[in-house]
């Protein structure tokens, strides 16, 4: 963990990792092409698809927010994204952890409230922590933040190459969390990306009523950090930015800020009605801002596949995600022991 | 072993600083945030020569954003670092009682004991005479969230003892210093001067029982310990045995050893610098009755903050804590009414 932590570590100033670099994420190579980027969107939708089937069911109660028209977002994150970065996410977290390499059926079953989950049912959809793939949620909105800045923090601390990408919505950017992060990263250049999802809508309330200024992603001028905005339905132009603020951060330059615009297919969470967005306005953004067609679009313009490789990605991708969905449905719930547990590491003799 | 270890004329506050340094030399991997702990040493001077000693990454000036270094403190903690915050005036945890009872408390139990949150939080509590924002003791409101461990040292011995043990805890510990001792001799004390020159810990925990007395149990904690020690030497005169017990920590509560004391008693006096409803006393007098039954116990009084903000004038804060006039009187009643 600690090298000589006594005074202060060296000056980030590589622009590179070091010569052997860590494993990527998702186990993913250094430079994922596009039909590895649609392998990972289509398991993300199949994903938050096999979360939404336990609603009817009354297998999963309480609130679930899934992230469908979102996948460009996390899916841009492969490659850049290393084995050894933190990763801080949201609420609307699943394919966050998907691309950070968390074990889907592990992930699924504690979504499902079972035994074999991540934290053995006691923490459910927006509490998921994996601490071997350096990955957490909080439900609280902007909170993720200055966990993100803790593992940053500890990055220096550690004199590794490592960084931390702390991830909120729209919303979360109108926090005082957002602005103590931002400030305490620049002032400290702690290696943090700070991943905006700006999905135009906080629950009901729309962005642009919401947020002052010109935008989120001018907001990094304020703190002399890298800012950017790009079309988050777009994975290869997240890919490309992600990869800058990824750079920037992991170079010792302090903090970057990515703003990625994009739509949320669902309701907030599944139950919402919905009415404060218009029907033509959701066909809409399903019909052109859905990620997973520009990009099936575009590896057929390529040339570099044909429909049926595609559809055999797609169908192992699915049929993946339905497997584990069924393994997790056999699983049981935790015993009554397990709500007593876990509170202390230390109880009094 | 005795004999002052730390010798010199010290006061609390350096007591505390050394502590701090002699568990941040222990383990390498403590790093301590907080509001002026840095170039000035501390507000209260409980960190001074440590920014020196250690270095800015491991003793951190914070700018005032408790609730961005609250939440450092749980991300610090999942990288593998023992956090040490201080919240300059535990007045000021509202600010940041999110990260610290939402994650800090709850990520082990939430994860499912995969996550560790081995972060200790001081902050300084009680009167001092600077009124309502900047005199509470919050120990009651702090400990009934489930996770947090919550701790408020009476004496030179414990201030030491206890925050060793609260910074070596692999679980989330807050410990809640009193103002009025900072400044204090460790040898102007009435209890816990002899302080053992190598290091040492006291179990998060375990209540001290620090009089011994046959009419009475008096459960107490932080500088309530001293005024009913002093009350307790009045009652003497008058043929009252008072049984004073430190408690040492408000979660986790030693209500066995109070129990225990109650027992031979009968009554119990609890004397608590926090509000009086839904807190320790309460908790501790049920507690009690529970596990004695209602026959055993003669008599159960409470002494507290009667649910009021603290108010500026001296004239009136005397009216709204406990002091020794007081707890002769509660005392006093408590052992005529049978
Ligand atoms: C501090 C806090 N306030 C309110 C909520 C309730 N809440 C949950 S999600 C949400 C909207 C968040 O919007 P945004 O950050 O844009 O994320 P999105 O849901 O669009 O992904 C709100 C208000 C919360 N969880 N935490
Ligand atoms: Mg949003």
């Amino acid at each position: 963990m600690m090298g000589d932590t006594a005074g202060l570590p060296p000056e980030h100033t590589q622009d590179a990792g070091p010569a052997c670099r860590p494993e990527r994420a998702t186990g993913m190579s250094n430079a994922p092409t596009l039909l590895d980027r649609y392998r990972l969107m289509v398991t993300m939708r199949a994903f938050e698809e096999a979360c939404a089937q336990g609603i009817p069911t009354g297998e999963l109660r309480g609130e679930l927010h899934l992230a469908d028209g979102q996948e460009a977002v996390a899916a841009g994150m492969a490659g850049a994204l290393r084995s050894d970065d933190w990763m801080v996410s949201t609420h609307r977290c699943h394919q966050h952890a998907i691309v950070k390499g968390v074990p889907l059926e592990e992930m699924m079953a504690e979504i499902y409230e079972r035994v074999t989950g991540l934290s053995r049912g006691k923490g459910g959809h927006v509490h998921l922590f994996d601490m071997e793939h350096r990955f957490s949620v909080t439900g609280i909105v902007g909170s993720s933040l200055p966990v993100a800045l803790g593992h940053a923090y500890a990055c220096r601390l550690d004199n590794s190459d490592s960084i931390a990408i702390g991830i909120t919505g729209d919303g979360g950017t109108n926090t005082g969390q957002f602005h103590e992060t931002m400030n305490m990263a620049a002032i400290w250049r702690l290696p943090l990306v700070i991943l905006v999802e700006n999905n135009h809508y906080a629950i009901s309330v729309p962005a642009e009523e919401v947020i002052a200024g010109r935008g989120i992603a001018e907001r990094a001028e304020a703190y002399g950090a890298w800012g950017r905005r790009v079309d988050g339905t777009d994975v290869d132009e997240v890919a490309v930015a992600f990869a800058q603020a990824v750079g920037h951060a992991r170079g010792g330059n302090g903090p970057a800020l990515l703003e990625a615009v994009c739509f949320r297919f669902r309701g907030h969470y599944e139950g919402d009605i919905d009415h404060y967005r218009k029907t033509v306005v959701k066909r809409r953004m399903r019909e052109e801002g859905d990620p997973l067609t520009i990009v099936r679009r575009r590896l057929l313009e390529r040339g570099e596949v044909d429909e049926t490789e595609i559809a055999e990605v797609e169908s192992e991708a699915r049929g993946r995600v339905r497997d584990i969905l069924q393994k997790v449905r056999e699983t049981p719930g935790p015993d009554a022991v397990e709500a007593f547990r876990d509170v202390f590491a230390e109880v009094p003799a | 072993m005795s004999g002052n270890g730390a010798g010199r004329q010290q006061n609390i506050s350096q007591l505390i600083a050394e502590t701090i340094g002699m568990e941040m030399e222990r383990d390498p991997g403590i790093v301590f945030l907080g509001e002026d702990i840095g170039y000035s040493g501390g507000t209260f001077g409980a960190s001074r020569d440590l920014f020196r000693r250690f270095g800015e990454w491991r003793v951190r000036d914070t700018p005032i954003s408790e609730m961005g270094f609250a939440g450092m403190a749980v991300g610090l903690a999942m990288s593998g670092w023992r956090p040490l915050v201080e919240i300059m005036f535990v007045d000021f945890i509202g600010v940041c009682l999110e990260p610290v009872y939402n994650a800090i408390a709850k990520n082990r139990y939430m994860s499912g004991g995969r996550v560790a949150m081995p972060v200790t939080i001081r902050a300084a509590g009680g009167c001092i005479g600077v009124a309502a924002q900047h005199s509470q003791t919050l120990w009651g409101m702090l400990a009934h969230l489930p996770g947090l461990k919550v701790v408020a040292p009476s004496n030179p011995h414990d201030y030491r003892g206890l925050l060793a043990a609260s910074i070596e805890s692999e679980d989330p510990v807050i410990v809640i210093e009193h103002k009025d001792a900072y400044l204090r001799k460790t040898t102007e004390f009435p209890l816990g001067t002899e302080i053992p020159s190598g290091r040492y810990t006291v179990p998060l925990g375990k209540a001290n029982v620090v009089r011994r007395g046959g009419d009475l149990t008096l459960a107490t904690l932080s500088t309530m310990v001293e005024k009913s020690l002093a009350a307790a030497e009045v009652l003497q005169t008058d043929g009252i045995g008072v049984e004073v017990i430190d408690l040492r920590s408000v979660v986790p509560l030693d209500d066995a050893t109070v129990t225990d004391s109650v027992a031979r008693t009968g009554r119990l006096l609890v004397v608590d610098e926090d509000y009086l409803s839904f807190g320790l006393s309460g908790e501790l007098v049920a507690r009690v009755v529970e596990n004695l039954g209602p026959t055993v116990v003669k008599g159960v009084s409470r002494l507290a903050n009667p649910d009021l903000p603290i108010p500026a004038a001296l004239s009136l804060e005397r009216e709204v804590i406990p002091n020794e006039d007081r707890i002769l009187s509660a005392a006093r009643t408590i052992v005529a009414s049978g």
